[in-house]
């Protein structure tokens, strides 16, 4: 017995320990002004969509005005949005559905620069319901009853294939998803453990070149211009550093309409920051960078998240939107 | 004998690689997944031949350095302490416990939240599973000592700095060196884990962008070069612990009595 208090108390006095002892971690005071230069976090990760921050870095859109852009790179969207909340990234970067569940959940977060958004063309972009070479499924009904691969359950690629299938005049209800990262589902799909995968470059683009097609463009179907993703911060940054902001808004927005103008340098600089094989750079079907976002695309994706049941709560698109 | 198991050695060596050359040309597994050893090495040429290689290999080893020795350091310290005083190890018995097998993977989320992906993140999951391989050892140990060299040791008068320096240290010892020898192993591990799935840099984030861009061949190449560092340090590990040994008799080879 007396063994077992002494346990218990030690245990206490080492839960409590633990608890004072990490209070250290950043605070979220990122933007320090050295010389006329303040420091922006911007969390990131190594994909194709992000181009236009890492090109309007090189091209020196932010130091001009007085913005040291510094890039972390994080593993998937997901961890963006807290470490974003939290302070520990003054920008992030994540799809849409994304950061419309976590502002229907009531989290700080804002939309303040636009992402990327679909090329509009059907049959061209640069994300697919994608099949193998000499599937039986022709379009996007077909996929009824069949097992289709999705980055995340309950995100945008399950509300756009839905929209797909819908429109195509199939059952949406009747598609089976499975929850696996874009760079396995070429593998998948080959070895036939899903029958199609929502899939975007650079993966689409290994499928394409094993023979593989496209039978439906989601994105295009959900919105003929659908603002995909978005750059955004917590409202807490928004009401403390509303100059630093500004011009992290307006140097993206530069960016933007010019990674749009010039994909042969978008080109070049997705292969610094990705290991993308030269042979695949060449045929990627890159997203397009409006420089604003397209509101009435995004209600449309917040109403198939509401008819989905994404959401328990319609978002607020006057919140989260610039 | 020495000359005879070095021959086998790299004879096991060549047949793998032959094996992993030969499956997929033989169309066995398809070779965009499963590239043969040939464009592999290719891969990997190509990798040394990148500053950014060299500099995440370095970021790899400082996490994994810096967390080993805060594991080593913190595990031999807390169980001596642990062992010496008295009711303490029967106070902390139950917490260490309960703390021993948590995964330090399922901490991911906690390092992500404290230090999003910097080498803070890295430190906290190595030295949490390093920790407790030396601290466990260390109590083993420390068990160990002969009740009757402790004895004669008071007997003679030994303060207890005395006795820890000279009759506990040397018998913990070997357990020591054992549980820095699996320290050493399992903290390449777990960084080698955080940098891949937080994306801290080092080599997992470049193992885990190879992944994302579709490089198959430089993702592998990457996959050899840490299994070619958990040898290094692994042999490593065992000429530290054979030299620090070099007097017991373990490695003297002579028969116990």
């Amino acid at each position: 017995m007396r063994r077992l208090l002494i346990g218990l108390a030690a245990g206490a006095v080492f839960v409590a320990a633990t608890a004072c002892g990490s209070s250290d971690s950043s605070g979220s005071d990122g933007g320090k002004a050295s010389g006329g230069t303040t420091t922006v976090k911007a969390g990131v990760i190594p994909i194709v969509d992000l181009a236009p921050l890492y090109l309007g870095q090189s091209k020196g859109f932010y130091s001009k005005r007085g913005i040291k852009l510094s890039l972390t790179s994080a593993q998937g969207g997901a961890a963006l949005v807290p470490g974003v909340v939290s302070g520990q990234f003054d920008f992030g970067f994540s799809n849409m559905t994304s950061l419309l569940v976590a502002q229907s959940k009531g989290v700080p977060v804002k939309a303040v620069a636009n992402g990327a958004a679909s090329t509009g063309k059907q049959g061209a972009d640069f994300a697919a319901l994608a099949v193998k070479k000499g599937s039986p499924l022709k379009s996007a009904k077909d996929v009824e009853g069949k097992k289709v691969a999705a980055n995340t359950l309950n995100n945008i690629c399950d509300t756009s294939v839905k929209e797909s299938v819908r429109k195509d005049g199939g059952d949406p209800s009747k598609v089976e998803f499975v929850e696996m990262p874009f760079d396995q589902m070429p593998a998948a799909l080959a070895n036939g453990q899903v029958d199609a995968a929502c899939v975007v470059e650079p993966a689409l683009a290994t499928i394409k070149s094993q023979g593989g097609t496209s039978i439906a463009s989601l994105f295009v179907d959900v919105s003929p211009d659908l603002t995909v993703a978005m750059y955004f911060t917590s409202q807490q940054y928004v009401q403390k550093n509303p100059e630093t902001l500004k011009k992290f808004q307006e140097a993206t927005a530069e960016s933007l309409a010019y990674a749009d103008s010039h994909p042969d340098e978008v080109r070049e600089i997705i292969a610094t920051y990705t290991k993308i094989p030269k042979n695949l750079l060449e045929t990627l079907t890159l997203p397009r960078w409006p420089a604003e976002p397209n509101r009435a695309s995004i209600e449309r994706l917040s109403e198939l998240g509401v008819q989905d049941g994404l959401f328990k709560k319609a978002p607020d698109l006057d919140k989260l939107l610039p | 004998m020495r000359g005879t198991n070095a021959l086998l050695g790299a004879a096991g060596l060549a047949v793998f690689l032959a094996l992993g050359e030969a499956v997929p040309r033989l169309g066995l597994v398809k070779d965009e997944y499963f590239p043969p050893t040939s464009r592999i090495a290719d891969a990997l040429a190509t990798e040394l031949a990148d500053e950014a290689f060299w500099t995440a290999l370095g970021d790899t080893l400082t996490g994994w350095a810096i967390g080993l020795t805060i594991a080593v350091t913190a595990g031999i310290l807390a169980g001596v302490l642990i062992s010496v005083t008295p009711y303490l190890r029967e106070a902390t018995a139950s917490t260490i416990e309960f703390l021993r097998p948590i995964p330090s993977v399922a901490l991911i989320p906690l390092a992500v939240l404290l230090f999003g992906s910097e080498l803070r993140s890295v430190l906290l999951l190595v030295v949490y599973a390093s920790f407790w391989q030396v601290l466990v050892q260390v109590m083993y140990g420390v068990r160990d000592v002969d009740p009757v060299a402790e004895e004669t040791a008071r007997a003679y008068g030994l303060g207890t700095w005395a006795r820890v320096r000279h009759v506990l240290w040397p018998t913990a010892l070997p357990y020591v060196m054992t549980g820095v020898r699996l320290a050493a192993a399992v903290a390449l591990i777990l960084a080698v884990t955080a940098e891949l799935v937080i994306g801290a840099p080092g080599l997992g984030a470049r193992i885990a962008v190879a992944q994302t861009s579709q490089a198959v061949p430089e993702m592998y190449a990457l996959v050899v070069v840490t299994g070619l560092l958990g040898l290094l340090i692994n042999v490593g590990a065992r000429t530290v612990e054979r030299r620090a040994l070099a007097w017991h008799q373990s490695v003297r080879g002579e028969v116990a009595v």
